[in-house]
């Protein structure tokens, strides 16, 4: 999911995504909305502590993998870009 | 080989009997046998959509009690000779059929027909569970808002954990000039957030009220709405057909039929 920092988010078109993805992201995971929105602030303050970030551009795209083995959800990896 | 294919969405009303009724038309259309079986026990409407309300005389749960015999419970459409419709009982409760039940339905059904075509009950609860128990695949049916496609993401994760291998995503009402206006959210969009197989789009056009309201489909009359649910049923019948455009020109169309080829 995306999270624009300093960024606003300019159609309800664009809202209606990020706001589908958060909600689906933290279903498939089982943590709330807010808990992962502070995860992530948290993982951009790490990231700018060993480097460079521009707070203008930056963003934090979330990827959740799922893989399915005999219909049970035994895996769970965020990729983070 | 018969196949026995549920509808399914979660939420209620993003149009999930239309759907179902429709894409039964096209396949009937295409010289398939097709039955379309209302699992929703105690709330029936896929006879209304088809316009069948007044020939019920036995019903789903008629069958599973072996009150009558399947072929006594099958209406025949109006339209199409070789689609028939097993109701659903308006006076039960969902409790009136087990999935075991509905596996042995489908089961005999297979003898008869070669898409079998369950319309599911919206929510996760025993109808739900009834419906899927019996599918080799499924349909799930979308609208391009966030509480669809939050209950869409669920049903597909619910699909995957009872073993449906074959998931693929229909995209309901798509207004092709609010998505130009960036005030809906695309069929591009909607894939990017959940990641299953696109079976078609269909635009949100007054026809589809209209054919709702004389209790026809609308596949078959020179509309987009149409012609989308019939390149739904074409696909489902093993057919490459390339997405069609959704009332606007453009990019859209070449960058989500380029999706699809990628198949």
């Amino acid at each position: 999911m995306n999270i624009y920092r300093n960024n606003v988010l300019r159609t309800s078109g664009e809202i209606a995504k990020a706001r589908a993805e958060l909600t689906v992201a933290s279903d498939r995971l089982g943590c709330g909305q807010e808990d992962m929105q502070q995860m992530q602030k948290e993982i951009v303050n790490i990231l700018s502590k060993y480097m460079k970030l521009d707070n203008g551009i930056f963003s934090v795209r979330m990827n959740i993998v799922y893989e399915i083995k005999r219909g049970i959800r035994d895996v769970k990896t965020i990729q983070i870009k | 080989m018969s196949e026995v294919i549920v509808v399914t969405s979660g939420k209620g009303g993003v149009g999930k009997t239309t759907t179902t009724a429709n894409i039964g038309a096209g396949l009937a259309r295409l010289n398939k046998k097709v039955v379309l079986v209302d699992t929703d026990i105690g709330l029936r409407n896929l006879d209304v959509v088809m316009g069948l309300e007044n020939r019920i005389i036995y019903n789903l749960v008629d069958v599973t009690e072996g009150n009558c015999r399947i072929k006594q419970a099958l209406i025949k459409d109006r339209h199409y000779p070789n689609l028939y419709l097993l109701p659903s009982a308006q006076t039960r409760d969902k409790s009136a059929v087990t999935p075991e039940q509905m596996i042995k339905l489908a089961d005999s059904l297979r003898q008869m027909f070669d898409y079998i075509i369950l319309d599911c009950p919206a929510g996760i609860e025993q109808g739900f569970r009834n419906a899927i128990a019996a599918a080799d695949r499924a349909i799930v049916v979308t609208t391009p808002e966030v509480s669809a496609i939050r209950d869409a993401d669920r049903i597909i994760g619910l699909l995957e954990a009872n073993g449906i291998k074959k998931i693929d995503l229909a995209v309901n009402r798509i207004r092709m000039d609010m998505v130009k206006r960036g005030e809906m959210m695309s069929v591009e969009d909607v894939l990017d957030i959940l990641a299953v197989n696109l079976i078609g789009a269909v635009p949100d056009e007054e026809s589809v009220v209209i054919a709702a309201n004389h209790g026809e489909p609308v596949l078959g009359s020179d509309t987009l709405a149409g012609q989308a649910f019939l390149n739904i049923a074409r696909r489902i019948n093993g057919e490459t057909v390339p997405l069609a455009e959704l009332g606007a020109s453009g990019s859209l169309f070449h960058r989500v039929a380029a999706l699809l080829r990628r198949k």
